[in-house]
């Protein structure tokens, strides 16, 4: 999902595959390397953090609930993580978005930058959980596919409805030249 | 009442003699009026994140920081004013079944001196399911036509009549994003386009595309994009960069002329990383010549939505900064056109409403918290 915060290339998993795609992402990726992965204080994260409910206390999350896990370095939305699916894995009953955008981030274990396809799951009504965002690289609505403040599961035919937002590991990013 | 209850109270009454125990006065329900609307009355969008399907629009007195009444706008609406006030139109979806079913997007039409929902108007099932931006809806500066800005994500504007309450025309503006109406001509408006130019568009007189023109290319969309949060005085439209450059457009013509733009922050400023930030992060007082832009330091690459730690206040002709307001987390800032004006923000961190004096010196006067979950645009009466 794209609604507040993100940054980073959506298109399909498909297109983004594609050369003319990847020539793009390339580009993106060189916006990020060296920026700083900062998480910075947006609107709606107290909203979010209050919503997550079961995530906080005394007992510390697993890093894949967390905003600030690696993957999530250009997520915005309700990670389906925390909804009943997993980072690649859609919850029960919702539906693949069909188009997606393209996050570079950068793996802190290998130091190196991988694809990751921030797919939205939909034809449920929101999640509520988990809510993250950043904004880094992202652009407004005239560069359509680095904007994140519209829906993503737009171009869904059975719903457009926006449940949650996964993190699939597609690929290394290409070496910025 | 019951019967225990009543000769209690009449047997306490008898003991106390003259204690003076008034009868409960016996109420029926009604629903409530609306008081006149004021300059401050404030319409404010919110997209309900947590159950988005489930849309708000708040309304409060910006004067006495009161909660007037809510409007329902469906599955990421988005919403704007007539021009005469009276009414409240929302472009939105709504499917049979809630999530799923068939979907229908409608303009919605609420009376905004009843809140009551007075009608709607059917369109193409592409409008942009957004954050609620100024520009997704807006309509013409003569009130015939209403823009909705569609996403498929291909971009295109439906151009709705207002007077027949019908579907007119749809034109395709690929690359480019959000509706500024002309201030003129009803039957123009620009929007923003991913070449760094504005591009202006002319209707027939049924809604339809007549012609187009480009401005000059003024931002650079990847190094220095502008913000599609607008406001103008007349047909001069301002509109501020991430690094917080000032541009200023002349609408007024076919073609839009852009003019040389100025930078808010001073080169200390520059450094310490002081960046324009927000959703709705700007507002011009008309008469006064000012405008007033939420402001955080240490900002950079994807810093541009972060809310507000001081809010800078300019005038435009001289392009100097005349005060600095603090910042209350802005994230959308609203100003009055009264000649005594208010400055209304919205604190994206806790969710309350700030208040500013926005007249000669400004300052803040007070706050009201709690005014929705996801607000981040408020549109003055």
């Amino acid at each position: 999902m794209k609604w507040l915060d993100d940054f980073f290339e959506r298109s399909s998993r498909r297109a983004a595959q594609r050369v003319s795609r990847r020539s793009a992402l390339v580009g993106i990726g060189r916006l990020l390397v060296g920026a700083a992965f900062t998480l910075p204080v947006l609107p709606f994260d107290r909203i979010a953090r209050a919503a997550a409910g079961g995530t906080g206390g005394k007992k510390k999350a697993p890093d894949v609930y967390q905003c600030d896990y690696w993957r999530y370095c250009a997520v915005d939305g309700f990670l389906c993580s925390c909804c009943g699916g997993t980072m690649s894995t859609c919850p029960p009953g919702t539906e693949v978005s069909k188009v997606a955008w393209i996050g570079t981030c950068r793996n802190p274990q290998d130091g190196k930058d991988y694809l990751i396809s921030y797919n939205d799951c939909c034809g449920k009504t929101a999640c509520g959980r988990c809510l993250c965002n950043t904004n880094l690289g992202e652009r407004p609505g005239y560069r359509m596919g680095l904007h994140n403040d519209v829906n993503w599961c737009m171009a869904n035919t059975s719903s457009t409805m926006f449940h949650c937002t996964t993190a699939v590991l597609i690929g290394l990013a290409e070496k910025p030249s | 009442m019951s019967r225990f209850i009543r000769v209690a109270v009449f047997a306490s009454a008898a003991c106390l003699a003259s204690a003076a125990f008034s009868e409960p006065r016996y109420e029926t329900l009604t629903v409530g009026r609306m008081p006149e609307p004021t300059p401050h009355r404030l319409y404010i969008s919110d997209i309900s994140i947590n159950h988005i399907v489930d849309g708000r629009l708040h309304v409060i007195d910006g004067d006495a920081l009161k909660y007037l009444g809510m409007i329902s706008t469906g599955y990421a609406g988005n919403a704007t004013l007539s021009l005469d006030r009276k009414e409240l139109y929302v472009a939105t979806t709504y499917y049979t079944r809630l999530s799923r079913g068939e979907r229908t997007d409608v303009v919605d039409i609420h009376d905004t001196q009843t809140l009551e929902h007075k009608g709607e108007i059917v369109i193409p099932a592409r409008h942009a399911q957004a954050l609620p931006y100024k520009g997704l809806a807006r309509p013409s500066s003569d009130g015939r036509w209403l823009f909705v800005q569609n996403a498929t994500p291909a971009s295109s504007v439906t151009v709705v009549d207002l007077k027949a309450r019908k579907f007119a025309a749809e034109i395709p503006t690929p690359g480019c994003w959000i509706v500024i109406p002309s201030q003129s001509d009803g039957s123009r408006f620009s929007t923003l386009c991913g070449d760094g130019t504005l591009q202006s568009i002319v209707l027939n007189d049924n809604g339809s595309l007549k012609s187009r023109a480009r401005s000059a290319r003024f931002f650079h969309p990847d190094e220095d994009p502008v913000f599609v949060q607008t406001d103008n005085i007349g047909e001069r439209h301002y509109f501020v960069s991430y690094k917080g450059q000032v541009h200023a457009a002349d609408l007024s013509g076919e073609e839009p002329k852009v003019e040389a733009p100025w930078l808010i922050a001073t080169g200390a400023e520059v450094r310490k990383g002081w960046r324009p930030g927000g959703y709705q992060l700007l507002a011009v007082h008309r008469k006064s010549g000012r405008l007033f832009v939420g402001v955080h330091a240490g900002g950079g690459e994807g810093s541009h939505k972060n809310p507000a730690q001081e809010i800078w206040v300019f005038d435009l002709e001289k392009k100097q900064r005349v005060a600095k307001l603090p910042g209350h987390n802005a994230i959308a800032l609203a100003v009055s056109q009264a000649d005594q004006p208010k400055l209304f923000a919205v604190d994206g961190m806790n969710m309350g409403l700030a208040v500013f004096d926005a007249g000669a010196k400004p300052r803040f006067l007070k706050r009201m918290e709690q005014i929705g979950e996801a607000a981040t645009l408020m549109e003055l009466h």
